[in-house]
């Protein structure tokens, strides 16, 4: 506290003359006291003042609104053009609750040709452990039967290293297929399980 | 402004503000829990969408999700998907977008507790942008107690846009509801109380602010909150002429808390004003040693030599004055400088110096004062609600800029791959169009009649040895030779047994046949079934082949076209982009030149009143002068 510091200190003040008032400067501190007081919005000077704001912040949000949009309509162009849905196929990722086993990365073949391999971070953990899917390949495939098989790399239970394959036999026709590639923990067994769920 | 929670408060509610208003659908769906607590995902491209949202990246997770409802692929999460873009909106500054999706969602009946956090995130917004009518009729429509702490914050945020308003009464019912030792409750006291003495009524702020003074306070937030409340009586006490009980309040501020200057200052003040200006050189002795940017230090260097001047020291308060001229003087110089380097454009370099460019939002806040001569003297207006706000905005046009520049580079390669098609198309053309001219299928369908009708009347006419097999075939043949021999040989005695074996065999091969008959059947209606699947596969492939002739050309220029529409709407963005962010720009300096310019004008006073009491004192000594002469 203030008073603990100051009460006993003392300053040495030079050979006193005389007393004689001056002018004092009784307005000064009023200068602290209204800077340190909160104020209401005020309406501030036009340079500096709400109204400009707004009108920034209007213009801002429809700008913003029209980036993504752009962005909606340029990823839309992009996957119509370099993945028709005529030969589309997607794979996907998910985890269900993922105590059993710490992904740390995954291998997609097709047709016995490696077309993903992914390193994740924890943050794409968490993400997949909270109900996040994660495209990990899209790409195209002629009409006819296929063969994916996934190779998943992490930790099991009891912290050991662990591998496991999952395989697939699909159908690829003219609509796109999507194909999830499922990593669940087996309570009955406290073993993780890899499945492949194909969507209609 | 309103004081609010310091930083520290401000960004963990930041972080909790991020889950809850982008889990907004927490209330009613899925994101915002835990996978076992969530919905199923029934679209993978929707659960693509959280993948990126439950990593932060919001910019995109709203993309994909455009993108995917464009191509109508997340149907079965229609309303949580447009709960989360409302969500997501929100926490981009978008609150006109997201306050539509939220009615619209509402109008369509979203539960009351979705609605409600709604309502409150879109208040809470609109008001920290200034938009004070629709974030007073965006709280209006809350109807229900908000969950945990965000009631206390609702009530808070009701409180001051009352205050906002000047509608002080109503403003004290609303803080009156609230937990009275919340942190949230606290601040919205102090608030009520400064913003009553300000508008006259000193005995009930001053009550206010008494209370949070004098109660004993636990943490730094609430320790800080009672050095305000303390410093805040003390001046209003001060201004009143009442300088003893504005000294007790004083002696209460922390020696080290930020507001400990003004205290100091004020301390002194009080001193003063009781005729003890020994006492009160020892406050401002103090603060002459601090930097001289605080208004409060600046302040004591007139302070000072005011009151050795009374105690007869003429001689240092000389000194001192001139030293205050000789600070203010340099002080106003390097103020100058930075006015000038603002302008140069470079503040907001420096301030998103170290910022990278990878995400925009509401949520973001600058971390650290950047490391330029102009900080320290802005290091209030940049903390402070206005500049932050936009300076959030600037951040995120330079964040669409960078955007666009990608689009703009990437979308030549579209070009190329139009052009690679429709030259592979061509190429390819010629050959395809020959092989399938090559399949006739008028004979291929001609032979299929055939083999149809040869099996309908073995059918029909239960002809066995028609579906004999190759060995079964040539067994037939050499049983036919045996026959036709034994015919040339005719009724001859030595050649009986062999007419039986022959008759023997041909009765053991037809039965092998005939009793195998049903399954052979079917094996060629089945082998029939699968000649007709693949003339129809045939047939489909040339009305493909048939319709790309036609198709893909036209699609060819259908994609050229909207390749060329994007490339103009990208061109035409960045140019607003940069337009706005350069308007941004020129806010942000102008709000930093103002805040300059204030505190060059208060220098300007102080400097004159320093040099008028400087004239003043040699005015004095030379009059004494010619007194003693006279």
């Amino acid at each position: 506290m203030i008073t603990n510091e100051f009460t006993t200190m003392k300053i040495q003040i030079e050979g006193k003359t005389r007393h004689r008032a001056r002018k004092i400067p009784v307005l000064l501190w009023l200068a602290v006291a209204v800077a340190m007081a909160p104020t209401v919005y005020a309406d501030g000077t036009a340079a500096t003042s709400p109204a400009r704001f707004k009108s920034l912040d209007q213009e801002a949000q429809t700008l913003k609104q029209d980036v993504m949009e752009l962005n909606r309509d340029l990823l839309a162009l992009e996957e119509e053009l370099l993945f028709p849905a005529s030969t589309q196929v997607a794979v996907f990722v998910s985890m269900d609750v993922g105590a059993l086993f710490e992904l740390d990365s995954d291998e997609i073949k097709l047709d016995d040709k490696v077309v993903a391999h992914y390193l994740y971070t924890q943050r794409e953990i968490e993400a997949l452990r909270r109900g996040g899917v994660q495209r990990l390949y899209l790409g195209n495939l002629r009409t006819g039967k296929h063969e994916l098989v996934a190779f998943f790399t992490g930790k099991g239970p009891h912290d050991r290293d662990y591998r496991r394959g999952a395989t697939v036999e699909f159908e690829k026709q003219t609509d796109p297929k999507y194909i999830e590639l499922q990593i669940k923990d087996v309570t009955r067994n406290l073993q993780p399980e890899f499945s492949v769920k194909e969507w209609q | 402004m309103f004081e609010r929670p310091p930083t520290s408060r401000n960004r963990q509610t930041a972080r909790r503000a991020a889950l809850c208003a982008c889990a907004l659908l927490a209330a009613g769906g899925t994101a915002g829990a835990s996978r076992g607590e969530s919905q199923q995902v029934k679209d993978p491209h929707y659960g693509e969408v959280l993948f990126y949202f439950y990593q932060q990246q919001y910019f995109s997770a709203i993309t994909s999700l455009l993108t995917s409802q464009q191509l109508q692929r997340i149907n079965h999460h229609r309303d949580e998907a447009e709960l989360l873009l409302g969500g997501m909106y929100l926490s981009y500054g978008l609150h006109r977008e997201a306050g539509r999706i939220f009615q619209r969602l509402i109008d369509a009946g979203a539960p009351p507790e979705l609605r409600d956090r709604a309502w409150f995130y879109l208040a809470k917004l609109r008001y920290q942008r200034g938009y004070l009518t629709e974030a007073e009729d965006a709280i209006g429509r809350i109807r229900d107690a908000l969950p945990g702490e965000l009631e206390e914050e609702r009530q808070l945020l009701q409180a001051q846009l009352l205050m906002a308003r000047q509608d002080y009464r109503d403003a004290a019912v609303v803080l009156g509801r609230m937990h009275g030792r919340s942190a949230w409750a606290q601040y919205g006291r102090y608030n009520l109380g400064v913003a009553l003495i300000k508008a006259g009524d000193s005995a009930g702020g001053s009550a206010l602010l008494e209370e949070i003074g004098r109660q004993p306070a636990v943490g730094e937030e609430l320790k800080s909150l009672k050095d305000k409340a303390n410093v805040a009586l003390a001046y209003t006490l001060l201004r009143d002429d009442a300088p003893a009980p504005a000294q007790a309040h004083l002696e209460r501020v922390r020696l080290d808390g930020l507001l400990s200057n003004k205290a100091l200052l004020g301390l002194g003040w009080a001193y003063s004003a009781q005729n003890q200006y020994e006492r009160s050189l020892v406050p401002w002795t103090e603060l002459h040693k601090r930097p001289a940017i605080d208004p409060a230090v600046q302040e004591s260097l007139l302070a000072l030599p005011y009151a050795l001047g009374h105690l007869g020291a003429y001689q240092q308060s000389l000194r001192q004055y001139e030293e205050a001229i000789n600070v203010y003087s340099n002080e106003m110089e390097r103020l100058d400088d930075s006015i000038a380097s603002i302008r140069d454009g470079k503040m907001i370099e420096d301030v998103l110096q170290h910022d990278p460019v990878n995400e925009m939002g509401w949520f973001w806040r600058m971390q650290n004062l950047p490391d330029a001569p102009e900080s320290r003297y802005l290091a209030h207006l940049m903390a402070g609600h206005d500049f932050q706000e936009a300076l959030k905005s600037y951040r995120d046009l330079r964040f669409l800029a960078q955007n666009l520049d990608h689009w703009a580079n990437t979308i030549g390669v579209y070009d190329d791959m139009l052009a690679t098609r429709r030259q592979a198309y061509a190429q390819r053309l010629p050959a395809v169009v020959q092989e399938e001219r090559a399949r006739d299928l008028t004979a291929l369908a001609a032979r299929r009649d055939r083999y149809a009708a040869e099996l309908a009347r073995i059918e029909n006419a239960d002809d066995v040895m028609a579906l004999a097999n190759d060995k079964e075939r040539q067994l037939q043949a050499r049983l036919d030779k045996v026959e036709t021999t034994l015919a040339r040989l005719g009724n001859r005695e030595d050649v009986t047994q062999a007419r039986d074996k022959y008759r023997l065999l041909h009765g053991l091969l037809y039965w092998d046949i005939s009793s195998d008959y049903r399954p052979r059947l079917w094996q060629a209606k089945k082998e029939l079934k699968e000649i007709d699947r693949e003339l129809a596969q045939t047939r489909e492939r040339q009305e493909a082949l048939r319709r790309a002739q036609v198709d893909a050309p036209r699609s060819f220029e259908g994609y050229a076209a909207r390749i060329a529409q994007l490339r103009g709407r990208v061109a035409g963005l960045q140019s607003r982009v940069q337009a706005m962010s350069s308007a941004h720009a020129r806010y942000l300096e102008d709000l930093a030149v103002a805040e300059l310019t204030t505190q060059k004008e208060r220098l300007a006073a102080y400097l004159t009143q320093a040099r008028f009491a400087v004239a003043q004192m040699y005015d004095e000594a030379s009059n004494a002068g010619r007194e003693v002469k006279q």
